[in-house]
């Protein structure tokens, strides 16, 4: 079911893609690649766009007007995944687990997906460590953002582009 | 296997101040109410909606799920062994369907 907006937003995402390649795009855009030049090359990885607004509202209402950076987290996925029924997800932090200081939650968004919030991991500092796994649906080729936010209300995320083969979510 | 089976796997050694590692997984047909029987019916959705997990008096965790968590669905996550006490998960479903299992944490001689 594409809809206008979500063409629009692959055709500038693609577009982005473009000027990545190109290096014109840093993780601050065109200004950092002026000024550090190849440096910016090594960061030339944009972070997906919003591609709509139900994707728009899940993460104001998770996490209001907070900056969502890149950054202590990571998302490993398969970059192609053949059956869209099960796809491993795992989900690590680096980030301390103590009273003063750790991970409340994490949350897993999938773009495409019918329900894009697929999952929220509600953790505490009896748990240790975030080292996530699980396996999930997944309609079509799309962006995965993992998402965590901290007792002291940072947050920071984690992205992986997914190909879907087989649709796993009728 | 029958729905709501489930089972919980830690080490089988474990010193007191580990951190180790819990696997779980429950039987759940986790239906998205997307999908239709072979006879054309709609198979309504039917899935676990959450997860708590409790180590000795303390909830250390909870999960909240929806239908994009695959069938019999897994889920792996660490723990700190600091007590001899029962690790126990409740995973419940979207009919009112509610799964229980337990297993012991306790410490090798050394």
């Amino acid at each position: 079911m594409p809809e206008p907006a979500e063409r629009s937003s692959r055709r500038s995402f693609l577009q982005t893609c473009a000027l990545a390649g190109l290096g014109l795009v840093g993780a601050n855009g065109l200004l950092q690649g002026q000024i550090s030049g190849l440096g910016a090359l090594g960061s030339a990885d944009p972070d997906p766009e919003v591609p709509n607004e139900q994707i728009a509202r899940i993460l104001k209402e998770l996490f209001g007007d907070r900056p969502i950076n890149k950054g202590h987290i990571s998302l490993d996925m398969p970059a192609v995944a053949e059956d869209g029924r099960i796809v491993p997800v795992i989900i690590e932090s680096e980030l301390p687990m103590t009273p003063a200081h750790y991970v409340k939650a994490v949350h897993l968004i999938v773009d495409h997906n019918p329900d894009p919030h697929l999952a929220a991991y509600h953790l505490t500092p009896a748990l240790g460590s975030v080292a996530l796994q699980t396996r999930i649906k997944m309609k079509r080729t799309t962006w995965v953002r993992a998402i965590l936010e901290t007792s002291t209300g940072e947050v920071w995320a984690a992205y992986a582009h997914v190909n879907v083969s087989l649709n796993g979510c009728g | 296997m029958t729905v709501g089976d489930a089972r919980i796997r830690i080490p089988d050694r474990i010193a007191r101040g580990d951190l180790i590692i819990v696997n779980a997984i429950v039987v759940h047909p986790m239906d998205t109410g997307f999908f239709r029987t072979a006879e054309g019916q709609p198979i309504p959705a039917y899935f676990i909606k959450e997860v708590v997990v409790t180590y000795g008096d303390e909830q250390v965790a909870r999960f909240e799920w929806t239908s994009g968590v695959s069938k019999d669905p897994i889920v792996s996550f660490t723990l700190t062994a600091d007590k001899e006490a029962p690790l126990t998960m409740v995973w419940s479903d979207s009919k009112g369907g509610v799964y229980r299992q337990s297993v012991a944490i306790a410490f090798a001689a050394a």
